[in-house]
């Protein structure tokens, strides 16, 4: 083979793995930061909106539109203060009964969302010793106010409905969770903060006598 | 030209039928050309294979994309140092198709008072102040023409970590998953090993004892959980 040839085409099979090479580098490459290879595009982002995609048409542009103000939707209507509010009704005492039945099942749901929403200040066992709670006090953040013990006498004293709104609301620095926590597991937080209280001061008396032997000393 | 004249040049083309250019005579290399044609044709066959198998993969095209986010938010920090639940800012993931990306308010139920004076914070207080969302690049996206329910894994006990990897150790998130129709379908012929008891869905490091199989068969026969493979769930 004539020499030029032989070189162009040595030259055309080096060039031929440049392809291979940059598939198999950005197979190994974990995180890629480009935009996603799309190489057929077929009906894959049509034209129609997801929750929370971004839409020119608004101003604002969200795809979610929020209701406009002073509108209820359908069966959204909250005329149910003690539920609702955890006020008396028509007032703005807080109730100190719970509006609605107490049972293991929301005393369950209350450990659980409990749990997921509140641990990470106040601690999984309410003493407020939460690991966001220690994490800022490691940092030493200066606005950081400790989450308050929820088995403290104040705590205990509180009504139903006034824990009730300390969720819905927040409470001076604590933030609130009215957004993120429909009611109803607001009510079942409250029965398992409750329920917190009580073991966190419970006494030998409050055991059975027939389990005193199980507990370790 | 008269081809009388052709002393040398390119022989047998002159039309007539005859060759009369007997002077030329092709380079010895050039028998080796059919062999030649065959190894190209061949080899470039398998080319075309590897390269475009390689380009269409998911492996190459998902697995592994990890866009650079408008705020440095850390899953590694905030859902695997704090171990804050993921249902705390995916609140959606329980209850509806979309899983829904926390709005910057929720950031500032702590960030009111923690590292306040962030500069990377800076987009989120802005969001706050502005109402503007902050606009977070989407990592796991299916096409449009399928329909994912989060809410209906959730309740059969599938934990984010079948489907989203260890996501409380990622500084930043990436996808770890095919996301193609094989891989749901795989799961949805046979879940066994990837069902667990519904409240420890966000569990990201929860092993079950022995083997998960035999577990997870025993919650199916439980719960009824039955993923259909029917075109019409995934499409419609
Ligand atoms: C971001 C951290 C944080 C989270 C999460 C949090 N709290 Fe608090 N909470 C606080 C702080 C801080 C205080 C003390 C506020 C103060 O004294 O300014 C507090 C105080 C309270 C109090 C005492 C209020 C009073 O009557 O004086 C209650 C009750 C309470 N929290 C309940 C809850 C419940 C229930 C949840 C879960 C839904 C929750 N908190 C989640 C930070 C938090
Ligand atoms: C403090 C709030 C917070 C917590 C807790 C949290 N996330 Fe996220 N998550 C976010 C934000 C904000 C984003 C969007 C930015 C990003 O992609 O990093 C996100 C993005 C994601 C995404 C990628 C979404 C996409 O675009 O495809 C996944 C998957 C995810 N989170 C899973 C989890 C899992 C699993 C957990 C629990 C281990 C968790 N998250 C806990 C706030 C949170
Ligand atoms: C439950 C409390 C909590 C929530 C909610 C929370 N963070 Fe954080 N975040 C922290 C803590 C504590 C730190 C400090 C961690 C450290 O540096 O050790 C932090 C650190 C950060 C940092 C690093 C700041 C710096 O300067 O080092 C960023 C960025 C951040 N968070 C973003 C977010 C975003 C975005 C959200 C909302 C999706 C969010 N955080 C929600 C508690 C929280
Ligand atoms: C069966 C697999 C599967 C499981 C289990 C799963 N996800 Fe997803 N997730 C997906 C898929 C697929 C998408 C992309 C959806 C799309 O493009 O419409 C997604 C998208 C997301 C997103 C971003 C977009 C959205 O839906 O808002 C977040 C955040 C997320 N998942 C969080 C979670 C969390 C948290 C959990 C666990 C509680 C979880 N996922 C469990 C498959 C799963
Ligand atoms: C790790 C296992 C697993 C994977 C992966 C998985 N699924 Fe599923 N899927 C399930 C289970 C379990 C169910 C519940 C079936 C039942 O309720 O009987 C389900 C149910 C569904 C349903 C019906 C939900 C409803 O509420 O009607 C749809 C739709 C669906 N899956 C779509 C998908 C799609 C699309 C993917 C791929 C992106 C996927 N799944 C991946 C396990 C999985
Ligand atoms: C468990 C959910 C699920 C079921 C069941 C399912 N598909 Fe799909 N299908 C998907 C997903 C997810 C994709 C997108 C795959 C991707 O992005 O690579 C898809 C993609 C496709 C595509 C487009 C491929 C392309 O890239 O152009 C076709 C065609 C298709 N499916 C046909 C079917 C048919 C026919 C059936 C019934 C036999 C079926 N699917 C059942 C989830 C499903």
């Amino acid at each position: 083979m004539p020499r030029p040839l032989t070189y162009i085409s040595l030259v055309l099979v080096a060039a031929s793995l440049i392809p291979i090479g940059m598939v198999f580098k950005s197979r190994s490459v974990r995180s890629r930061q480009e935009t996603r290879i799309q190489v057929v595009y077929d009906m894959d982002s049509q034209f129609h909106f997801r929750a929370q995609s971004e839409n020119p048409f608004f101003a604002d542009g969200r795809s979610m539109r929020l209701a406009p103000e002073g509108t209820v939707a359908r069966g959204a209507l909250r005329n149910d203060d003690p539920f609702f509010n955890g006020t008396v009704e028509g007032d703005t005492l807080f109730v100190t009964q719970f509006p609605l039945e107490v049972d293991s099942g929301l005393l369950d749901r209350g450990q659980e969302r409990y749990d997921i929403f509140c641990a990470t200040c106040h601690g999984l066992t309410g003493d407020g010793n939460g690991l966001t709670h220690i994490r800022a006090a490691a940092l030493a953040e200066g606005t950081w106010t400790p989450p308050t013990d929820l088995a403290s006498a104040s705590v205990i004293e509180r009504p139903a409905g006034h824990l009730y709104n300390t969720i819905k609301n927040g409470i001076r620095n604590m933030p609130a969770y009215g957004s993120q926590i429909p009611p109803r597991d607001r009510w079942a937080i409250v029965s398992y903060v409750r329920a917190l209280q009580l073991s966190r001061n419970a006494t030998m008396r409050d055991v059975p006598p027939e389990l005193r032997g199980e507990l370790p000393r | 030209m008269a081809p009388e004249n052709r002393d040398h040049s390119q022989g047998g083309s002159s039309g007539t039928g005859e060759p009369r250019n007997e002077k030329f005579v092709f380079p010895r290399w050039t028998n080796r050309l059919v062999e030649l044609s065959i190894v190209l044709v061949v080899g470039g066959l398998i080319y075309a294979t590897v390269l475009i198998t390689g380009v269409f993969s998911p492996e190459n095209s998902a697995i592994g994309y990890a866009p650079v986010q408008p705020v440095p938010y850390s899953h590694a920090v905030h859902a695997g140092e704090l171990d804050i639940d993921c249902r705390y800012c995916h609140t959606g993931v329980e209850t509806g198709a979309q899983a829904t990306l926390p709005p910057a308010s929720t950031c500032m139920n702590c960030h009111k008072y923690i590292k306040l004076e962030s500069e990377l914070l800076e987009p989120v207080r802005l969001a706050v102040e502005t109402g503007e969302p902050i606009r977070w690049i989407r990592v796991h996206d299916l096409p449009d023409f399928t329909f994912f329910n989060h809410a209906g894994h959730i309740q059969s006990g599938v934990g984010c970590v079948s489907c989203h990897g260890r996501v409380d150790n990622m500084e930043v998130v990436e996808q770890v998953e095919r996301l193609t129709m094989g891989w749901c379908l795989d799961c949805h012929r046979d879940p066994d090993s990837e069902l667990r008891p519904e409240a420890l869905v966000t569990a990201m490091d929860w092993h079950p004892e022995g083997d998960p199989a035999v577990l997870g068969g025993k919650l199916r026969a439980e719960g009824e959980i039955d993923p259909s493979t029917d075109c019409n769930t995934c499409h419609r």
